[in-house]
């Protein structure tokens, strides 16, 4: 799964040339999403397809006010998201800062939740490259076991490609083993074939996932964005062998939503791709959802939040 | 003295050509009498081989120098005004009546000749469809038009059989019977302005000798009747017309836009608007 | 990890109140008809029958004209602004039961529900709206007064798309003053008759639509009828081609909307993962019984094996299965009988030495299916480049440049639909005008709009269907 090698396994002229060749029509893309979006999932299959979105979920407090009491908070909710239903298992990992990232670390122990930290600083990235390495090393000293950086919009925007290419490549290899998520903020980049470039980009430069938003933008993640990524991410391993993962963070807020994600996937990628390693939610408020969903299926009644501890 | 009179010929791509059976007919006019090619089947092969070529040039030509040409055409006719009144004259119209009959075929063609550059933004428009796509329908011609005349003496006659299809586009390979020799005449007018050669074709003979094989080739996209057929010949003609599914207009309107939609296919082109 | 698949999601038939048996709709009401002659309409993805219609005979058919002359004489004598509402209403009505009608279309004729639902009934409504408002704007139409109805239009429509076909010829006849004779096709006339109960509901004059019933023999009865004043037909174009030898010789007007084998060029600067989405939709859509399917897909050879390479994964995704169910993407083949014209063409292209594709999904037990299925290696002589296969079968060609590409995609004697796929917006001009073909889809297929003309050129017929240009089909000049 680690694309560390990647780097080293294409040439930044292939990934140009492919970064050049990018043509979407908007129009189509979008017909075919909402088409998607009609695929409809009963009972048996909705139960797996709301466990797996748990499975899959990175909570998230990236919040001047975050304490070390928020931070427990979350932890707790993270290992074990719905006390009452010990068959729900913990979800994928926390997603804080790095400066709350050891606290968050002793949290989890050894549940299996991981700890992520953003850095490069998050969320607009609009500092100096020694900067940006110097956040990354101390999350990654501090314990973390994935980094999600931004990428150089204010670079990508102004048609600097090599120069966002180049400050991942730095990162990546500051991140060693440690798994990087790059997020690409659609949001800013607006076009369908902005986000496919930065996804090339991202992915030739080594990122281990490619991730839709900050969450710190009105417009965060939409199944359309995630739809150009998957397109992206197919076509890089076609090229280099390598399977990247997609996270889609931001706007994504109850599990009918969610599950329209996992469609996509499904369809677009196969289910190889449906799985916590290859794919992940950055979504605080789905989760609740989902966990009143999957009460409701085996109850049969529909759920208020009080019933479920807060994050 | 011996009267050496005129030979006409058919005109054909551009050149004007004898039968290749050698036949011809006579022409009984009131006032006078001609020899004039009897066409035959292999000579609308010919013709059809012609137009299909004068078609991909005509159809070619932008809207504005086909007014141009049109416009000419009109020019030519105005300076060989008396001519045409001299042989309609013989053929048995009163002066006043011939001269009516010219000058209304000129005007006609000047009507025209303003509408080549205009059909366009009458007949098509832009689709307000439901979604994020561009729709526009326009229209192309519909290809080669074999145009049966009337058997009026008459240019304006002529003229209403070949100047529709002509104003959008189309290749015509003109027909004529009783009325040939005003078309065998007006066929040096054209070969003096600026038609490119198989646009316009004009040839004469007897329709029922050639129906079939005009109703049956393939490569006629169209067959306007202007003059009144038994019923039979009209049958047979729409029979064989079916197996390629050729168009067949009986009597087309000669009156202002209707007169040219007959001639014209409808292409609707979608595009989507995004980013 | 998880593992977890779509379970069927299926619609309830209980909407839905099928008959034993049918009459004819004429006058205004279900006839007792004359013919005795009964047939079972079937199920076609399970074979069940559904009910039976009658084969209407000689009598029936001259009751049908005459019920409907009497009808164009209260039509006539209806105000243009009348007639407007009439439709306006027809339209509403349709859209207020159109979940029922979706679900009869998908039980009779074996189209997915998804898209009975989502595309042939808004569809159907979309028409009515449309048609509606031009009712008393005939006169702006095309500036001219002179512009009259025909009087009795006898109207034959196929199996493939029942109801949207019967709203296109109903609507725009109706809005233009004539009154009609509709049959729809034997395998698929239960919505058409649902559509009757409507007529009665919205209190439209009786005999302005009158439905009866039937085969190719019931429509020959109506083309040959003495007062018939216009036939619009939508079908083959063998059939078309022996409507327009009939009429032959008779002042009956006629339009129509015959077959297709529509090329669907996709360049080398095409949007790559649209284009197979455009692809994909263009031939598979409603099992590819659509006339203007794009079932040559002609790809510049640069690009050829990438492209197969994605189209085949995609095809893979196509879920094929009960029609009724949400998720199912291509429904069943309409009939035992056009199963066997595809199973022949197919297996003529294997002998040729096409190279098949067909996807891995399980098919039914019971009712006609057929694989969506890809030939390449194909060479443009052989019959499934050449036939209309009227199913979910796509044939590739290659093509060197552009010119290459018009010429092959004009290489055929028919003429309705084309595809063009680039991002070079003069090369979509550029190829659009060349194609003869009288709809071009550019970076899209299958696009559909009662405001859109729609119609062929060469030998997939005559006439336009939709739009301003749809309504000189059921107008004549009169001096």
């Amino acid at each position: 799964m680690n694309n560390k090698t990647a780097a080293l396994s294409i040439k930044w002229e292939d990934i140009l040339e492919l970064v050049f060749d990018s043509r979407i029509d908007s129009v189509g893309l979008n017909e075919r999403v909402d088409s998607l979006a009609t695929r409809s999932i009963k009972k048996d299959s909705k139960l797996d397809a709301l466990n797996m979105i748990v499975s899959m979920c990175d909570l998230t407090t990236l919040e001047g006010e975050d304490t070390e009491g928020k931070i427990s908070q979350m932890v707790a909710k993270a290992i074990t998201p719905d006390p009452s239903n010990l068959d729900i298992k913990n979800v994928a990992a926390v997603c804080v800062y790095p400066s709350l990232v050891s606290i968050a670390k002793e949290k989890v122990g050894n549940s299996g939740v991981k700890v992520a930290a953003v850095s490069s600083y998050f969320p607009s990235g609009q500092v100096p490259m020694e900067s940006k390495l110097l956040d990354t090393k101390y999350a990654i000293d501090s314990g973390a076991d994935e980094i999600d950086i931004v990428i150089n919009r204010k670079a990508f925007l102004e048609g600097d490609y090599r120069k966002v290419y180049d400050e991942i490549v730095a990162l990546k290899e500051a991140c060693g083993d440690v798994h990087l998520k790059t997020i690409l903020e659609v949001g800013d980049l607006k076009t369908y074939e902005n986000i496919r470039k930065a996804s090339l980009i991202s992915l030739a430069a080594g990122s281990d996932f490619i991730k839709t938003s900050t969450g710190k933008l009105s417009v965060g993640s939409s199944r359309q964005a995630c739809y150009v990524m998957a397109k992206a991410v197919l076509d890089f391993k076609n090229l280099t062998g390598i399977s990247a993962g997609i996270k889609v963070a931001g706007g994504i807020r109850d599990s009918k939503d969610a599950i329209r994600y996992l469609v996509l996937i499904n369809e677009e990628m196969g289910d190889e791709w449906l799985t916590p390693d290859l794919f992940r939610f950055g979504a605080s408020s789905l989760l609740d959802d989902v966990l009143k969903q999957i009460k409701k299926l085996k109850t049969g009644a529909y759920q208020a939040s009080y019933y479920f501890p807060r994050g | 003295m011996i009267e050496i009179k005129k030979t006409y010929k058919n005109y054909v791509g551009g050149k004007y050509v004898r039968s290749e059976s050698g036949k011809t007919f006579t022409l009984n006019l009131k006032n006078d009498s001609f020899e004039v090619p009897l066409t035959s089947k292999k000579d609308i092969r010919d013709a059809v081989t012609s137009s299909k070529v004068g078609f991909e040039k005509w159809s070619e030509i932008s809207p504005y120098t086909k007014t141009q040409i049109l416009y000419r055409l009109s020019e030519m006719i105005e300076g060989n005004k008396d001519s045409y009144v001299d042989l309609l004259v013989l053929c048995g119209s009163t002066k006043n009546q011939a001269k009516k009959d010219v000058e209304t075929a000129i005007e006609n063609i000047v009507w025209y000749a303003g509408l080549a550059d205009k059909w366009e933004q009458i007949s098509g428009n832009l689709n307000p469809v439901n979604g994020e796509y561009f729709n526009i329908s326009h229209q192309n011609p519909i290809g080669v038009v074999f145009s049966l005349n009337s058997n009026d003496n008459s240019l304006t006659s002529l003229l209403n059989s070949i100047i529709q299809p002509l104003t959008v586009g189309c290749s015509v390979i003109s027909f004529s019977e009783e009325s040939s020799i005003i078309a065998l005449k007006f066929a040096e007018d054209i070969n003096n302005s600026d038609f490119p050669p198989g646009s316009l074709n004009i040839l004469s003979g007897q329709f029922e000798n050639v129906f079939e094989d005009v109703s049956k080739h393939v490569e006629i996209n169209l067959i306007s009747i202007c003059k009144e057929i038994p019923n039979e010949m009209l049958t047979k003609i729409q029979e064989n017309a079916s197996n390629s599914v050729k168009r067949i207009v009986n009597m087309p309107s000669i009156d202002g836009i209707s007169s040219i939609l007959s001639f014209l296919e409808t292409k609707t082109v979608w595009h989507p608007k995004g980013t | 990890m998880v593992n977890w698949e779509y379970s069927e999601s299926v619609e309830s038939q209980e909407i839905v109140n099928i008959k034993d048996k049918y009459q004819n709709f004429i006058n205004g009401k279900f006839q007792q008809q004359n013919s005795k002659k009964y047939i079972n309409t079937i199920s076609p993805s399970t074979e069940e029958v559904l009910s039976k219609i009658v084969i209407s005979n000689e009598k029936d058919v001259d009751n049908a004209v005459q019920s409907a002359q009497l009808g164009f004489e209260k039509w006539s004598n209806t105000s243009p602004h009348e007639r407007s509402k009439h439709l306006f209403k027809l339209a509403r009505l349709i859209q207020e039961r159109s979940r029922e009608f979706a679900v009869l279309e998908s039980m009779d004729g074996g189209k997915p529900i998804k898209e009975s639902r989502d595309f042939d009934l808004p569809q159907v409504a979309a028409n009515f709206f449309y048609f509606a408002g031009w009712a008393d704007k005939i006169d702006l139409s095309w500036g001219a007064k002179s512009l009259k109805p025909h009087g009795v239009v006898g109207q034959i429509i196929p199996w493939n798309f029942p109801l949207l076909m019967l709203a296109w010829k109903v609507a725009p006849a109706l809005a233009t003053g004539n009154t009609v004779v509709l049959k729809p096709a034997e395998t698929t006339s239960l919505t058409a008759l649902l559509f009757a109960e409507l007529c009665e509901q919205a209190g439209l004059p009786d005999g302005v639509v009158n439905i009866i019933t039937g085969d190719g023999t019931t429509g020959s009865l109506i083309v040959n009828h003495k007062d018939i004043n216009k036939i619009a037909f939508t079908g083959s174009t063998q059939v078309g081609k022996l409507i327009q030898k009939s009429l032959a010789g008779r002042d009956v007007g006629l339009t129509l909307e015959l077959g297709g084998k529509a090329a669907n060029i996709v360049y080398e600067d095409a949007a790559i993962d649209q284009a197979v989405e455009g692809v994909v939709n263009g031939i598979f859509f409603n099992q590819g019984h659509v006339c203007c399917a794009g079932s040559r897909l002609l790809l510049q050879e640069s690009i050829h094996d990438e492209f197969v390479a994605k189209l085949e994964k995609r095809m893979q995704t196509l879920r094929v299965g009960n029609p009724l169910d949400k998720n199912t993407d291509i429904g069943a083949i309409n009939s035992k009988e056009q199963l066997n014209k595809i199973e022949g063409l197919v297996n003529e292209g294997v002998s040729d030495g096409g190279k098949i594709f067909q996807t891995e999904c399980e098919l039914p037990g019971n009712g006609f299916w057929f694989k969506p299925t890809l030939f390449t290696d194909v060479q443009p002589s052989y019959s499934i480049a050449r036939e209309e296969i009227f199913g979910p079968v796509l044939t590739t060609l290659t093509f060197r440049t552009p010119q290459e590409a018009v010429e092959i995609a004009n290489n055929t004697e028919y003429g309705l639909s084309a595809g063009v796929w680039t991002e070079k917006g003069s090369k979509i001009l550029w190829t659009a005008d060349r194609l003869q073909a009288g709809v071009v889809w550019a970076n899209t297929f299958n696009k559909f709009d009662p405001s859109s003309p729609f119609g062929g050129y060469k030998e997939s017929g005559f006439g336009r269907e939709g739009g301003r240009q749809g309504l000189l089909s059921y107008l004549k000049a009169e001096s």
